[in-house]
């Protein structure tokens, strides 16, 4: 089938109008890498547009050095390694029962559930309940709070009941109980989903900024979303703990995009791994559970 | 030969024991700060707690209610949230409608790899991009003003060009992602239609017309009335980042009201009140929108 002149023009266009909006996107984060490696001489005069201009590594050096953003890594790393883990377990527990028509109270479990997405005591009484339990200023305030998302667990839920029956008869004739039916039938045919959901928990963890912003009051304790928040945003100069020297030769835009890159980077290395897992997690997400 | 009541509890008692934590969760940390909303009727103090503190009735509504401060804050929390409904609805749709038409597999593969990449961005970051863009002393776009036309503009500091940026930014990073569910819709749709309408002669532009689009038209509607229970909902991160003093004659919204008066004001009970509104309009709107979906024949549940 020969494409007609108009259907030229159109695939032209369409061609052109996609690649603008995927450079949009791209763009500003490579401008951002460049900035944070180039020379401070060349940032401040507004010469820097993609690529680094006279590689440099003062504004990493003023950055590592000055602040605390190598504890707020190793806390962000803390705070998502061991909240996946946790919401992985809670979420697939409550998840696995409200899949069996079996269940008892299903529909009143299944019901009482949603109604917490549209319903919410809202921030000031969850905060009241965070601080009476005695969790300000720990990183239970922001794991146990946050142990379910309803979202994610509907999908799982969703996902459970797709599983074929047959599967699961077959183990259960050969005398498997519910914890090995899970565990060598149910977990194993869902990896996919579950690869999907750990990455929607983790990618939400790595960037939980309100929580911590409310619910820690050691600087020591913040994550980088809140350092890196705060660097960028106090003043028009990052406060850094470095010698004169070195404060001197740094330009503040560079300090602050290599703080932005740090903080993006373990997202940009995992990204191109992951991307259909993602996918392919609002894909069952969007099937009617 | 054990009956069938008994072989069902059999199989509910690993169940019941795994869905107890889950139950725990959900009375803890959901259903309890649900009766913590009484204090929006009460005089709430640390000393006394929530149990003894002072009944007060409606006094804290009264004050939201008779306030311009407040009545203007609601005012931006709906306004805002509706522009961004309005003008941020047509991307994802677009998007997805132009990358279904691309044949190329790898380019299709490309582009969606670079427009999904912003939503998993924090707020934190974006608004370091907007920053390094934007701002008045060292934004890329003031430096380009300043050389090509002699003059620098406050983009940040201003309203129609902080309210276009917050719309923007909004775009620019929930639109590549928010087409997903179009695309899946997209590509449900037979490719035999196609076929048939090429054979019939029908151009790209009709089969887009009669085929593309109404194939996606149910989609597009459910979205909609999805995106209408949402119109309380005012990102906290996306305007406590790029707000500012200079334009908090609109970015301030409720999140940031609730957040700067009550956690750091302490105005526990006059807070929980506005929390409590936000939660019933929110939960009103999302029940009319499941009614509207249901005449439909697409109800959410």
């Amino acid at each position: 089938m020969r494409a007609s002149a108009g259907e030229k023009v159109f695939y032209a266009v369409n061609y052109l109008v996609l690649l603008i909006a995927g450079m949009l996107c791209f763009l500003p984060l490579v401008h951002i890498f460049a900035t944070s490696f180039s020379d401070p001489g060349m940032i401040m005069a507004g010469r820097v547009t993609l690529w680094p201009l006279q590689w440099n590594w003062d504004s990493y050096k003023a950055l590592f050095m000055g602040t605390r953003i190598m504890g707020a890594f190793g806390n962000s790393i803390v705070i998502t390694l061991v909240g996946v883990i946790c919401s992985m377990t809670a979420s697939i527990a409550v998840a696995y029962p409200l899949s069996k028509d079996y269940f008892y109270c299903r529909r009143f479990f299944s019901l009482a559930i949603i109604f917490t997405m549209i319903f919410s005591g809202g921030l000031i009484p969850n905060y009241l309940l965070v601080k009476s339990l005695g969790l300000v200023n720990t990183y239970w305030a922001l794991w146990l709070p946050g142990l379910i998302s309803t979202y994610n667990m509907w999908v799982m839920k969703t996902f459970f009941q797709n599983i074929p029956r047959e599967l699961e008869d077959a183990a259960r004739i050969d005398g498997c109980g519910e914890l090995r039916l899970i565990m060598r039938i149910v977990l194993p045919v869902s990896v996919p989903m579950i690869v999907a959901i750990s990455l929607f928990y983790g990618v939400a963890y790595w960037n939980n900024f309100f929580n911590v912003l409310i619910y820690m009051n050691d600087t020591s304790k913040y994550n980088l979303a809140v350092l890196v928040q705060q660097m960028i945003f106090s003043a028009s100069n990052p406060q850094l703990a470095i010698e004169p020297d070195l404060q001197r030769a740094i330009a503040p835009e560079g300090v602050k995009a290599a703080g932005v890159l740090v903080m993006v980077m373990p997202i940009l290395i995992a990204y191109p791994f992951v991307q259909k897992h993602f996918v392919k997690g609002v894909m069952i997400g969007s099937l009617k559970g | 030969m054990e009956t069938s009541a008994s072989r069902r509890f059999k199989q509910n008692v690993p169940l019941l024991w795994m869905f107890i934590p889950g139950a725990v969760f959900y009375l803890l940390f959901k259903y309890t700060p649900m009766a913590g909303l009484v204090i929006a009727f009460k005089d709430y103090n640390l000393y006394d707690g929530i149990v003894r503190s002072p009944w007060v009735g409606l006094d804290h509504f009264r004050l939201i209610f008779s306030n311009d401060l407040t009545i203007d804050i609601i005012v931006n929390t709906l306004w805002l949230s509706l522009l961004r409904l309005v003008v941020g609805f047509p991307f994802p749709i677009l998007l997805a409608l132009l990358l279904n038409e691309v044949r190329a597999t790898w380019f299709k593969r490309s582009v969606q790899t670079m427009v999904f990449l912003p939503h998993f961005f924090s707020w934190v970051i974006v608004g370091g991009i907007v920053l390094t863009l934007f701002s008045q002393e060292s934004g890329s776009l003031n430096i380009l003003l300043e050389r090509w036309f002699g003059y620098t503009h406050s983009f940040m500091y201003q309203v129609p060009s902080w309210i276009t940026i917050y719309l923007g930014s909004g775009i620019w990073k929930e639109a590549g992602f928010s087409a997903i569910i179009y695309m899946a819709a997209l590509a449900a749709i037979d490719p035999v239609l196609y076929e048939a309408a090429a054979i019939d002669g029908a151009s790209k532009w009709r089969q887009i017309w009669h085929i593309t689009l109404p194939g996606v038209s149910t989609v597009v509607v459910m979205m909609l009335i999805l995106s209408m229970g949402s119109i309380m909902e005012v990102s906290f991160d996306q305007i406590y980042i790029l707000g500012n003093p200079a334009v908090s004659s609109v970015s301030e919204v409720i999140s940031t009201w609730v957040y700067q008066l009550g956690l750091q004001g302490g105005q526990f009970s006059l807070t929980t009140a506005m929390g409590l509104f936000e939660s019933l309009v929110g939960l009103l709107l999302i029940l009319t929108a499941n009614q509207i979906a249901r005449r439909m024949g697409k109800e959410l549940w």
